[in-house]
């Protein structure tokens, strides 16, 4: 009898296993995030999963241009670029009119209302109100009058949403001057990010904690549903102010095809859909299926899928896969201590370390070739970035490593004690600590890794703990002030300056750089720290990671950065190549 | 039997303390610190204290753990550090998805398992139990992450008869994502569970009463699902009792790779961010489940053999 039962209940499995369900309607885009999200609130606009969905539902005054690199911000919400004044210290933004809210329940007859400057008022309040606990703070900390005071005052219950900020000016529904306390040359870039973007005090008011899990907002796309840990669906906002797709980008996009449907009305697809799937292997097969339209590669799969060339293997070509590579504008890097007696004292004992440190071979292992060698802190496509730097330390030469090591005072490694070297654990990072010791046991130096989990390897650092550990930095923005911050000496830590560095000359320089616009001028102080740096040597900046994108035949205008949310605004799926292809598949 | 449950029961508070007190422990020590990373990387010393003592951190260890004990008295677990969301929610989400896979895979598990042991057991020592027990040994041998990349290769990618990974809330629709992670999860159980119960059968069948019967001429058959099983089922309700705290709180690697956003996954992002929230309701929530079910299968198997008696 048991066994006839469990025949029974087998049979239906596999029955309705083969019953196909759910099939994503075909003017649809399906993407996959490597990571589960947090939410939806652009409060929580702190990592690369949420910032996709939260950038199509909720927009900012401003944009990055998305074809044009360097990168170049324009106006979203913003009616123009604001109105600068002579000292640099007001910028006024007229917004545009006639801009509403996605219809939402939160809202009288379930109409979306117009957007407002009070609107950005209120959602800025929002970051900096301390018990919303957003660390997007950071944007405009120390940087708007007034604000850091509203700050204190409502974490005191000295205020309210009401109480006037004096850098927030409103003298009409459609204007806002932003009075701000020095000049600050990011001001814009920050106002692209999502930690930015407008949200209605209705739907704040309305949802209350659940305002996380149902956002509200002016764009392209709303809030269709999200099961957690699984799918968020946004669909095409039938009310969304419009744009058109980009008429100008860089060389070379023409011929990519990415200018064919300029001009043309945003967005193109019904449909976004993020599937939030942590592991490699489903996130790969799935594309390879067809259910996803695009997808990182899993490094394990990597060399299946791409050849040493950089291009696509055949077998994936003739299924009519297209390969996209960007650079991420981030640098992955080994850093010291300062403060520390032994590495931290040394300018000797770490060219020594950097000059051990067979950098291509690591490259290729760790990373199958994806990226390019970092030579300073100053990722590609910033200003001072220059491609013709060559870092003397950066050269693997264990002769000359062991020259330094003897004028640090530790011939062959005698005399030095071990060296800790603090890691997050996981099998890549547990591989290349491995890595990294053999190196250096090459020139006598001993090294004692660390496995942490990330909470403990983020606590080490934060508390000066660690002696030398790995870490990266994705940039917020794309000017090397958000890189050069990294070494100011007022940021050490538990602020983002984990290697402790602390230089007078460079903590000077860049105080001159925050006070002076983008140009040649400040882009030779750039340079300039970046002599201090290399000849100080905080860190062993590695590389500069390339990413690979692999989409659909169907799926047309991909061009990735990981400062564009709003990616999936501009993609536009061919429905007869997607029909084609897919009984390829 | 009421007084053996309420003693039992009383006997499980310092149990839970015990517990409580090992994870209090171990998150404060090893931990790392969850307000450091909740501030952000920008945050100076002056936000992270901010966010410490929003999150209740800056309180001593002892009035910390009374924070603990109190919630656990309330049943509440206030809000995920991570996601915000009220824990009694996340975990209330999270179950019905773990339950769709695990309860069952565990129940084929056992209509298979049952019978099949009893099978071998009776056989024992021809080639097919000598191939059984040589193919559950190997079986047990294999890590699981195996079985799950395997089964996902092969039956979803290569011949396409279920889907690769995803979900469905709707009850009846999820079936179509649900059979896989179910039949892995079954293979799973499979080996180790098959060789328990040829073990207790084995025992059974060279019991005094089994001969007698025998000589009496009653039929294996009846010999086999009356008798035999009848006694070994204080076995299989231990087994059972053990087995059931895993029904709920859920396979970690079958529904990360799967996509079943149930329990299980939920666990892993709350030990990935250092979410002790979360991570603290599961705990106490597994040991609950852990305790009742040790009781529920005491009870059941006192009124199942009369030999057991309940002190």
């Amino acid at each position: 009898m048991f066994s006839k039962l469990s025949v029974i209940l087998t049979v239906l499995l596999a029955a309705t296993a083969c019953t196909k369900k759910n099939e994503a309607p075909d003017n649809s885009i399906t993407f996959p995030l490597r990571a589960n999200v947090k939410g939806l609130d652009p409060l929580r606009d702190d990592n690369e999963f949420s910032f996709e969905p939260i950038g199509l539902v909720n927009e900012s005054l401003l944009q990055y241009n998305y074809l044009k690199r360097p990168m170049v911000v324009e106006p979203l919400l913003a009616e123009a670029m604001p109105e600068v004044s002579k000292d640099g210290l007001t910028h006024t933004f007229k917004i545009r009119k006639g801009v509403r809210f996605n219809d939402d329940a939160a809202f009288p007859g379930g109409k979306g209302r117009e957007m407002t400057v009070k609107d950005f008022v209120y959602s800025w309040k929002r970051i900096a109100d301390a018990k919303n606990s957003s660390d997007g703070w950071w944007i405009f900390d120390g940087k708007i009058k007034g604000f850091n005071e509203w700050r204190e005052k409502i974490g005191k219950g000295e205020a309210t949403y009401d109480t006037p900020v004096e850098g927030l000016e409103t003298p009409d529904d459609y204007t806002l001057k932003i009075h701000l306390t020095q000049p600050y040359f990011q001001l814009y870039y920050v106002l692209t990010m999502g930690y930015s973007a407008v949200v209605p005090k209705e739907a704040v008011d309305k949802y209350g904690a659940e305002f996380l899990n149902h956002p509200v907002g002016t764009g392209p796309y709303m809030f269709e549903s999200w099961i957690r840990n699984n799918k968020i669906t946004l669909t095409k906002n039938p009310t969304w102010h419009g744009g058109t797709y980009p008429t100008e980008g860089e060389p070379g996009d023409k011929e990519k095809g990415l200018l064919a449907d300029a001009g043309k009305p945003l967005p193109f697809a019904d449909k976004v859909i993020f599937l939030e799937i942590v592991e490699d292997q489903p996130r790969w097969l799935n594309f390879l299926k067809g259910i996803t339209d695009a997808s990182e590669i899993p490094k394990d799969n990597f060399d299946k899928a791409v050849k040493k060339s950089g291009d696509l293997q055949d077998d994936l070509a003739a299924k009519g896969f297209n390969l996209q590579t960007f650079l991420d504008q981030e640098v992955v890097y080994i850093s010291f201590n300062m403060d520390d007696p032994i590495v931290g004292k040394n300018a000797n004992l770490r060219h020594a370390l950097s000059l051990a440190f067979d950098q291509a071979t690591a490259l290729t292992k760790f990373y199958n070739d994806r990226g390019i060698f970092a030579q300073s802190p100053i990722a590609p496509g910033m200003d001072g970035y220059d491609p013709e730097f060559k870092n003397p330390y950066k050269e693997y030469n264990i002769e000359k490593a062991k020259e330094y090591l003897k004028k640090a005072g530790y011939p062959d490694g005698k005399g030095l004690p071990v060296i800790e070297y603090s890691e997050s654990s996981g099998s890549t990072g547990r591989q290349s600590s491995e890595y990294l010791q053999q190196q250096w046991e090459k020139i006598g130096v001993k090294v004692n890794i660390a496995q942490n989990t990330w909470p403990q390897f983020t606590e080490r650092i934060k508390h000066k703990k660690a002696q030398v550990f790995g870490i990266a930095w994705g940039a917020d923005y794309p000017d090397a002030q958000n890189m050069m911050q990294l070494l100011y000496g007022p940021n050490e830590s538990p602020g983002p300056n984990n290697a402790n560095f602390k230089n007078k000359e460079f903590d000077g320089l860049y105080e001159k750089t925050l006070k002076m616009p983008p140009g040649p001028e400040r882009t030779a102080l750039y340079k300039k720290m970046r002599d201090i740096f290399v000849d100080q040597q905080p860190w062993i900046p590695t590389i500069h990671r390339k990413g690979f994108i692999i989409s659909q035949g169907w799926i047309n205008n991909i061009k990735r950065s990981k400062m564009i949310p709003a990616m999936f605004k501009y993609l536009r799926v061919d429905l007869d190549k997607k029909k084609e292809l897919k009984a390829k598949l | 039997m009421l007084k053996y449950i309420g003693r039992r029961s009383l006997y499980s508070i310092p149990i839970l303390f015990g517990v409580t007190l090992v994870m209090f422990l171990l998150f404060n020590v090893a931990g790392g610190d969850p307000a450091g990373q909740a501030a952000g990387r920008y945050a100076s010393a002056k936000q992270i204290e901010e966010v410490r003592h929003q999150m209740g951190l800056d309180k001593s260890l002892v009035m910390q753990y009374f924070d603990l004990l109190g919630q656990i008295f309330t049943l509440d677990f206030g809000s995920s550090w991570s996601s915000k969301q009220p824990v009694s929610r996340l975990l209330a989400d999270g179950i019905g998805p773990t339950m769709s896979v695990s309860v069952p895979a565990f129940l084929l598990s056992l209509l298979i398992n049952v019978p099949l042991g009893l099978l071998v057991a009776y056989r024992r020592a021809s080639l097919f139990d000598k191939g059984m027990v040589v193919t559950c040994l190997a079986m047990l041998s294999i890590s699981s992450v195996v079985y799950v990349l395997a089964g996902q290769y092969v039956l979803a990618y290569k011949f396409g008869i279920f889907p690769v990974s995803g979900w469905d809330p709707d009850i009846l629709g999820r079936f179509h994502y649900t059979a896989l992670p179910v039949l892995i999860l079954l293979v799973l159980f499979l080996g180790g569970d098959l060789l328990f119960f040829r073990t207790v059968f084995l025992e059974e069948m060279h019991q005094d009463y089994v001969r007698t019967a025998r000589s009496k001429g009653v039929s294996e058959g009846v010999i086999l699902f009356k008798h035999i099983l009848r006694n070994a089922l204080v076995s299989i309700i231990t087994l059972v009792a053990l087995e059931v705290p895993f029904l709920i709180v859920g396979s970690i690697l079958i529904e990360s790779y799967f996509g079943i956003p149930g329990v299980g996954n939920l666990v892993v992002t709350a030990i990935q961010e250092a979410d002790f929230p979360v991570i603290k309701a599961m705990t106490i929530l597994s040991a609950v489940v852990y305790i009742f079910f040790q009781l529920v299968s005491d009870v059941l198997s006192a009124l199942v053999d009369p030999k057991i008696r309940l002190e």
